[in-house]
């Protein structure tokens, strides 16, 4: 639908009335997703925020994989620098 | 009811945990019962999992971290959980140096030493290598014998699988839910339009086959199927049997009671129990002293026979000199076969 050859008068109009009905709900669900994501790195990095996680030794290997998500996450809090006094990503 | 044989039928299982308070043998036992089963022709796996480990000791030759021959079929391995920890620590290093800034290097080492004193890290590191072997168990060796620590750590270890097997459920649903978003991301169709702060989870939407994404949702699957496979054999009774080791004596029959109710509570049941140094009529000598000793485990050999009833029974007497070495191990071997 967002085919971008089809340059008719009714493609172009599908298009807009389906991103007229569609941009509120894909908004709220990259929202929900990334909060999801921010809980999932929460967890990850439970223990260096102080909560006990039974499972540090298996989370370690998830951190370098989250260190690009973390560094969005912290620059979306308008944290200029990560939080995390023993982590670093830039 | 005292069986001769049961022990010998459980050399048929892939693995034997030995199990028991500290100081009752659990080792004598299990280096026997290794060797006897080498010398009936099983290709054998002595493994200790006590962090304080004697299995060297016992055999008169050096062990350690490796996998050693110590005799024909028989090989023997002390698991030390810092050098697999420390291995782990720094394969994570190296990942996470290959995305950070070259100047944030010391702050990776530093944040990363401090994980490897974490409290459970050690015995993170010792699950791993335990669930490593139980996966492979059956393969490379026909039996695989674990000589275990003191009971509390030994039930910890057996509860580990379970535990961390629902917290990486937790984190596989925490995935798929965010999956799930993608998924009506997609159908909601992506035109580019998305407000500026979102456009990047746009973009984690349609991931690449070597996303981030993929490597969580990898490593995560990896570790659950490594917990699950772990905590499937161990209770599977045609695979896995626990043995408990006890003395006749006041305490070591208290914590036996402990130790196969906490293991119940994990579904795991003991399938003998060896009573070991005892006492028994056939061993000679009087005084009153001896005498004495002798009335005392009479007594407890009797209580153990009303408590643990309903368990077969392995009963090894006390020995005139310490048990160590190849021929006084083989001779401990046949009194348990």
């Amino acid at each position: 639908m967002t085919d971008p050859s089809n340059a008719s008068v009714w493609g172009r109009l599908g298009t807009l009335l389906s991103e007229f009905y569609n941009a509120p709900y894909r908004g709220a669900v990259a929202r929900a997703r990334r909060d999801e994501d921010d809980l999932f790195m929460l967890f990850v990095f439970a223990e260096l925020l102080g909560i006990p996680n039974p499972a540090t030794y298996y989370t370690l290997e998830l951190q370098p994989v989250l260190l690009e998500r973390f560094h969005q996450w912290h620059t979306r809090m308008g944290l200029e620098h990560s939080p995390l006094d023993h982590f670093r990503c830039c | 009811m005292t069986i001769s044989g049961v022990v010998r039928d459980l050399l048929d299982r892939q693995i034997l945990f030995i199990g028991g308070k500290g100081g009752v043998g659990k080792t004598t036992i299990a280096a026997s019962l290794a060797i006897s089963a080498a010398d009936l022709g099983y290709t054998c796996l002595l493994v200790s999992t006590d962090p304080a480990h004697s299995l060297g000791d016992i055999f008169g030759i050096e062990i350690g971290d490796s996998e050693t021959t110590v005799s024909e079929n028989l090989t023997a391995l002390e698991i030390d959980p810092e050098r697999t920890a420390t291995a782990h620590i720094v394969t994570v290093k190296d990942n996470m140096k290959r995305l950070v800034h070259p100047r944030l290097y010391s702050e990776v080492d530093r944040q990363l030493e401090l994980a490897a004193h974490a409290p459970g890290t050690m015995e993170a590191a010792l699950l791993e290598r335990v669930a490593e072997l139980v996966c492979e168990s059956g393969s490379k060796y026909d039996l695989l014998i674990f000589d275990t620590a003191p009971s509390g750590h030994t039930v910890r270890l057996l509860s580990l699988p379970e535990i961390m097997s629902s917290w990486t459920d937790g984190l596989l649903k925490h995935r798929a839910q965010s999956g799930r978003f993608a998924a009506m991301l997609k159908t909601f169709g992506n035109a580019g339009q998305a407000s500026d702060e979102l456009s990047h989870l746009d973009s984690v939407a349609d991931h690449a086959p070597d996303s981030p994404e993929d490597r969580i949702q990898d490593l995560l699957s990896a570790r659950r199927r490594k917990f699950i496979i772990t905590r499937e054999r161990l209770l599977d009774a045609k695979t896995t049997s626990f043995l408990l080791v006890l003395n006749p004596d006041h305490l070591s029959i208290l914590e036996t009671e402990k130790v196969i109710t906490s293991l119940l509570s994990f579904d795991i049941k003991i399938a003998a129990l060896v009573i070991n140094r005892a006492l028994t009529s056939s061993i000679s000598g009087s005084g009153e002293f001896i005498n004495s000793r002798r009335t005392q485990d009479s007594e407890y050999l009797d209580r153990i026979k009303s408590v643990f009833g309903s368990f077969p029974r392995v009963v090894v007497p006390l020995q005139p000199r310490d048990v160590y070495g190849f021929d006084s191990l083989r001779d401990i071997g046949k009194k348990l076969l």
